[in-house]
C-alpha cells in the first residue's frame, strides 16, 4: 500500500464523497418535502388532535339581591393555587416559602405534594384571596400554577342561608334560591376552541364556538333589614327558652311578598363545614307542626262565613269541660256563656269545640283548604311541604271537635302566614312569593270581606291585657293576633311536657299590612306559653317593621303594659 | 481551473482579500438564524422553569462573542503549529475523556456523563475531542512512514480508545460522527477500498452490537422504525418532532408561533431545533438550511483540495475531517428531526444552544478559514 495516496485516487474519491453527501441532502430534502407537504394532513391531524381543545367558558352566575337591590348572593373571582410536582421539586428547598405564605403547617406541602410526586396537578389550595394569590404568584415558584375559579359570596351569611341556599364547587345550586333557580342564575357556560401546551394549560383562543351567556341577576321579594331583625330576635329567642328550633315568617298581604324568612337553627352558607341536614333545612316550609289554638280564628271565621253563628251569638262553655267521644276537653277555667270574640281572647277549647261540633266536617274541611291548609303554597322555594289535613269524611268526632284547637292538623310556618294574611287581606287570596312578579290577576275572595274584619277586630282582643297575648303589642298600632302553645307529638302521644309556642299576627289592625309568624319548638325554660315565648318576638320585630316601611300608625300606645298578662293554655 | 479560481482570489497580506467571505457570510448567517431560533425555541421552557425567558438567548450570545473571537484567533495562528499540536491536544482530550467519566468531575445530565465543570464552566470534552482527533488523524495519514506494516493500526487504536471512552459517557451520537468522520478521512487518504469495506463492516457491526445488549439504544430504535406504535413513551420525541415539521408547511405557522415548543417537544433548543424552524418558517427555510449545509461541506472540501494542490497535505486532510465533522454532524442531526435516523443526541452546529458545540465549530471554521488564508498566501 502506498500512502498517503495523492492525488491520484484522491481526486475520485473526493468525487464519490461529494456525490454521497449530495445524495445525502438529497435524501434530506426529499423528506422535508414528504413532511411538510405531502404529509401534512397526516401530521397536523395528530398534532390537533394533542394541541387543540375546546373548554369551557366560565358563564358568571347571576347576582341575587334583596327588594331594595341589595346583594344577598355575589359571585367573586378567586384563584385556586395548584402545583406540578415534577416541577416543583425541583426547588425543594423553597417549599417553606410557599406554606408560610399559605400559612400551612410545616408537614402539609410534603405530605400534599412530597408523596405525589409522579403526578402533574395537585391542588395546594383553593380560593385564596387575589391579594394573596398575587403574592403567590409573586414568589416565581417554578411549578406553581394558579386557576381562576368563581366563589359564591353570601354577604349577608346565616341570616339567609336557608332561603339563599349555596353552590357547590364548581358552581351549581345545591339548594334553596340556588337550587331553585339554578338555571336562571348559571347562564350558559360558552365554549371556545384553545391551543394547550404538554401540561393542558390554555395558551391561547383559536375560536368561539359558543359565547358565554351570563346568568340572569334575581330580585327577591326579601327585605335584607327586615331579615336581619328576625333573624336577630328569633335567635336570641330561641337562645333564651333553650328552644330545639324556631322560625318567622314575615309577609306584606297585599302582594304576597315574602320579606322576611329565617329559622334557627342555621347555618353560615360561605362555608362549607357545618352543613348539617337540620341546620340546612328551611324549616319556614319544610316542617309542619301543628297550630294548636292559632287555628281557632279560622273556625271562628268559618262558622260566621257559614252563617251558623253570629259574631254577637254566645257559646256556652260551662263547665269548661267538653266530653267527645270519650274524651274530656278542657279549658284553664270555665269562661260561661261567650262570643266568638271572647272564645279567641281567651282562647277557650271547649267554645272553639263547641263551634266546630256544631258545623258538617265537610264545611269546615272546605274553609281550611281555602286558605291554603293541607297544601303547599306554590312559593316556589325547594322542598315546600303540603302540609297535612285529612279529608272530612274520615274525621271521628273528636277529630272534628280537636280540629278546633288546632290538634289533628299540621302546617307550615309560611301556610299559616298565608292563612292569617288572607284574614288580613279582607278575605282575598294571596300567594306567598319569593321572586318579585308582576302582580297576579284579581285574587279569588275566599273569606266574604265582611268575616274576615270581624275576625281580625276579634284578634284585636287577643293582644289587650284581657287577651294571652299582651306582650305582642306593638305602642302606636293595633295589633291583631293569636297565641297557640300546643303539645308536641311525639311518638305514641302527646308529650305532656314539650310544646311548641306560635305566635301569629296582623298589623296595622286597621288594615293589615304585614302578618308574621313566628314559631318556636321545645322551649325548655320555665316559660312556654306561646304569649310569653313568640308573642315578645312579635313585638319587637313587627315595631321596627312597621317603622322601616313608613307604615302610619293607626292606634294609641296601650297604657296596659304594666299589666301582668295571663297566660291561658291552648 | 482550480489554480485559476484561487488566482483571481489571491491575497494581499493584511487585506481583506484573502479571507474566505462568502464562508464566513454562510457561518454568520446560520449563528444568526441560530440565535434568533434558540430564543424562540427556549422562552416557554426558561421562562417557565427559570423564570427568565431570555436565560438561553443571553447564553448563546455570550457563547457567540466567544467563538467567534476564538475562531478569530484560531484563523492568526498557522497551520503548522496546530500541526505540532495534534498529538497533545488528541492525549489531552482522551485525559479529558476519562477524567468525565470519574463521578465528582463529570456531571450527569439526564443520564449522561458529558459535562466538565471547571471554574464554573461547563465543557463538553467530546467537543475538543473531535477537532484534536482531525487534527491527529491528518498528522497520522500524512506522517510518510514507508517502513510500517500496518500504518492504519495506529489511528485505529486511538479511535477505537476514544471511542469507547465516548461510549462509556455514553455520547454515541459523538461516538458516530467521529467514526463516520474518520471513515470519510481514511477514505480520502486513499485506504485501499478492501479494507475501507472491512473497516465499515468492523464498525457496523459494533453499532448493530451495541445496539442490541443496551435496551434504551434498542427502544430508541423500534421508536424510531415505527414512532407512531407508541406515541406516548418511546416515540414521543420523534413524534412531536415529525408533527412540528407537518404544522409547519410549505411556509411555517410564522416566527414565534410554533406550539410544539411548548414543552411537546423535548431539548427543541438545542438537539430539536431545526423542527421548531421548520414549524415556525416552513420547507423552504428548511431546504435553505439543508442546502447551507450541504455548501459548508463543500466549501470546506473545495479548500482541501485547493491545498493538496498548494502542497500542503495535512492541511488538506485537516480540511477534510472538519468538513466531514461539520457536514456529518449537521446531516444526522437533521436526519434525527426528521425521523430517517434513531435519535442521538446531536446538537445542530452553529444553530442548537450550546457552549462547547459552538467554541469547537467556531475553532474548526477559525481553522479552516486559516488553510484556506494560507493555501491563497501560497499560490
Amino acid at each position: 500500500m502506498k500512502h498517503p495516496v495523492f492525488p491520484e485516487t484522491g481526486q475520485l474519491r473526493d468525487v464519490m464523497l461529494r456525490s454521497l453527501l449530495l445524495l445525502a441532502v438529497a435524501g434530506l430534502a426529499y423528506r422535508a418535502f414528504y413532511l411538510q407537504v405531502l404529509q401534512t394532513p397526516f401530521l397536523q391531524d395528530k398534532a390537533a388532535n394533542r394541541h387543540v381543545r375546546v373548554v369551557d367558558e366560565h358563564a358568571h352566575r347571576g347576582m341575587i339581591r334583596d327588594r331594595n337591590g341589595e346583594p344577598l348572593a355575589i359571585s367573586t373571582a378567586v384563584n385556586s393555587v395548584w402545583a406540578d410536582p415534577t416541577q416543583f421539586v425541583a426547588v425543594r428547598h423553597r417549599w417553606s416559602e410557599l406554606a408560610d405564605l399559605l400559612e400551612m403547617p410545616a408537614g402539609k406541602l410534603e405530605q400534599l405534594i412530597g408523596q405525589r410526586l409522579e403526578r402533574r396537578f395537585v391542588y395546594v389550595k383553593r380560593r385564596l384571596t387575589p391579594q394573596l394569590a398575587d403574592q403567590v404568584k409573586g414568589l416565581g415558584l417554578p411549578g406553581i400554577y394558579l386557576q381562576r375559579e368563581y366563589r359564591r359570596y353570601y354577604p349577608t351569611g346565616e341570616v339567609s342561608g336557608h332561603l339563599l341556599g349555596f353552590t357547590n364547587i364548581d358552581d351549581l345550586g345545591q339548594e334553596g334560591i340556588e337550587l331553585q333557580f339554578d338555571q336562571l342564575l348559571s347562564g350558559q357556560p360558552g365554549r371556545t376552541r384553545v391551543v394547550q401546551d404538554l401540561y393542558r394549560r390554555w395558551v391561547q383562543p383559536v375560536e368561539s364556538l359558543e359565547p358565554a351567556l351570563s346568568g340572569s341577576d334575581m330580585t327577591l321579594t326579601l327585605d335584607k333589614r327586615l331579615q336581619y331583625l328576625a333573624y336577630r330576635e328569633l335567635k336570641a329567642a330561641v337562645h333564651r327558652h333553650r328552644a330545639a328550633s324556631g322560625s318567622v315568617v314575615l309577609l306584606d298581604i297585599p302582594s304576597g311578598d315574602i320579606l322576611a324568612m329565617v329559622n334557627q337553627p342555621s347555618f353560615n352558607p360561605n362555608e362549607t363545614s357545618g352543613r348539617t341536614p337540620a341546620k340546612v333545612r328551611n324549616r319556614a316550609v319544610t316542617d309542619v307542626f301543628e297550630p294548636g289554638s292559632t287555628i281557632k280564628p279560622f273556625i271562628i271565621a268559618a262558622a260566621l262565613q257559614a252563617g251558623i253563628y253570629r259574631s254577637d251569638s254566645l257559646i256556652d262553655t260551662r263547665p269548661g269541660v267538653l266530653e267527645v267521644g270519650g274524651h274530656k276537653i278542657r279549658d284553664h277555667r270555665s269562661f260561661g256563656r261567650i262570643t266568638p270574640k271572647q272564645i279567641l281572647q281567651k282562647s277557650s277549647n271547649v267554645g272553639a269545640a263547641r263551634v266546630a261540633l256544631g258545623m258538617d266536617a265537610a264545611q269546615i274541611e272546605e274553609a281550611l283548604r281555602s286558605l291554603g291548609i293541607g297544601r303547599s303554597t306554590a312559593s316556589q322555594l325547594p322542598g315546600e311541604s303540603d302540609g297535612i289535613l285529612a279529608p272530612a269524611h274520615s274525621w271521628r268526632k273528636l277529630d272534628q271537635a280537636t280540629m278546633a284547637f288546632g290538634y289533628g292538623l299540621s302546617v307550615t310556618p309560611l301556610q299559616l302566614a298565608k292563612a292569617y294574611a288572607i284574614l288580613g287581606n279582607q278575605g282575598r287570596d294571596v300567594s306567598p312569593r319569593i321572586v318579585s312578579q308582576p302582580a297576579a290577576a284579581r285574587p279569588a275572595q275566599v273569606i266574604t270581606p265582611e268575616v274576615a274584619d270581624s275576625v281580625v277586630r276579634m284578634l284585636e282582643a287577643v293582644v289587650t291585657p284581657e287577651g294571652t297575648a299582651m306582650q305582642a303589642d306593638v305602642e302606636g298600632y293595633r295589633i291583631a293576633g293569636k297565641t297557640g302553645t300546643a303539645h308536641l307529638f311525639r311518638k305514641g302521644g302527646y308529650d305532656k311536657e314539650r310544646y311548641v309556642a306560635t305566635f301569629a299576627g296582623l298589623a296595622p289592625a286597621s288594615a293589615p299590612r304585614l302578618a308574621m309568624v313566628i314559631t318556636i319548638q321545645d322551649p325548655k325554660g320555665e316559660a312556654y306559653y306561646a304569649g310569653d315565648v313568640a308573642a315578645p318576638v312579635f313585638a319587637r320585630v313587627m315595631s321596627r317593621a312597621l317603622q322601616l316601611l313608613h307604615i302610619p300608625a293607626d292606634g294609641d300606645s296601650l297604657p296596659t303594659r304594666l299589666v301582668q298578662p295571663k297566660g291561658i293554655p291552648a | 481551473m482550480t489554480s485559476a479560481v484561487i488566482k483571481n482570489l489571491a491575497p494581499s497580506r493584511g487585506s481583506l482579500a484573502g479571507w474566505d467571505w462568502p464562508l464566513i457570510s454562510v457561518v454568520l448567517g446560520l449563528v444568526s438564524l441560530g440565535l434568533i431560533f434558540v430564543y424562540s425555541a427556549s422562552i416557554p421552557y426558561a421562562g417557565e422553569r427559570l423564570a427568565d425567558s431570555d436565560f438561553f438567548l443571553r447564553r448563546q450570545q455570550i457563547f457567540l462573542i466567544i467563538s467567534i473571537a476564538t475562531a478569530a484567533l484560531v484563523t492568526q495562528v498557522p497551520v503548522d503549529i496546530w500541526r505540532r499540536l495534534a498529538l497533545p491536544m488528541t492525549l489531552l482530550g482522551v485525559g479529558l475523556l476519562v477524567l468525565v467519566l470519574v463521578p465528582g468531575i463529570g456531571r450527569e445530565v439526564n443520564g449522561s456523563m458529558r459535562w466538565i465543570t471547571a471554574a464554573g464552566l461547563r465543557v463538553q470534552p467530546s467537543e475538543w475531542v473531535k477537532v484534536s482527533f482531525v487534527l491527529y488523524l491528518a498528522l497520522l495519514l500524512t506522517r510518510r512512514n514507508k517502513d510500517s506494516v500496518v500504518p492504519l493500526l495506529g489511528p485505529l487504536v486511538v479511535l477505537l480508545f476514544i471511542t469507547l471512552l465516548l461510549l462509556a459517557e455514553p455520547d454515541l451520537g459523538a461516538a458516530a460522527v467521529l467514526a463516520m468522520t474518520a471513515a470519510g478521512m481514511l477514505f480520502l487518504a486513499g485506504l485501499p477500498i478492501g479494507q475501507f469495506l472491512l473497516l465499515n463492516t468492523g464498525l457496523l457491526s459494533a453499532v448493530a452490537v451495541l445496539t442490541v445488549i443496551s435496551p434504551y439504544r434498542m427502544a430508541r430504535l423500534t421508536a424510531f422504525v415505527d414512532p407512531w406504535a407508541d406515541p406516548l413513551a418511546s416515540g414521543f420525541q420523534l413524534t412531536q418532532s415529525l408533527m412540528a415539521f407537518g404544522r409547519g408547511g410549505w411556509s411555517g405557522v410564522g416566527l414565534g408561533q410554533s406550539v410544539q415548543k411548548l414543552f411537546y417537544l423535548p431539548e427543541a433548543h438545542t438537539d430539536f431545533l431545526l423542527a421548531v424552524i421548520a414549524e415556525e418558517l416552513g420547507l423552504l427555510a428548511v431546504l435553505l438550511i439543508i442546502a447551507a449545509y450541504a455548501w459548508l461541506t463543500l466549501r470546506a472540501f473545495a479548500i482541501a483540495r485547493n491545498a493538496l494542490a498548494a502542497g500542503n497535505p495535512f492541511a488538506s486532510q485537516v480540511a477534510y475531517g472538519l468538513g466531514l465533522l461539520i457536514g456529518v454532524q449537521a446531516l444526522v442531526n437533521i436526519g434525527v428531526n426528521m425521523g430517517v435516523l434513531p435519535t442521538k443526541g446531536l446538537t445542530l452546529p452553529l444553530l442548537s444552544y450550546g457552549g462547547s458545540s459552538l467554541l469547537f465549530t467556531g475553532l474548526a471554521l477559525g481553522l479552516l478559514l486559516r488553510i484556506d488564508h494560507e493555501t491563497r498566501a501560497a499560490t
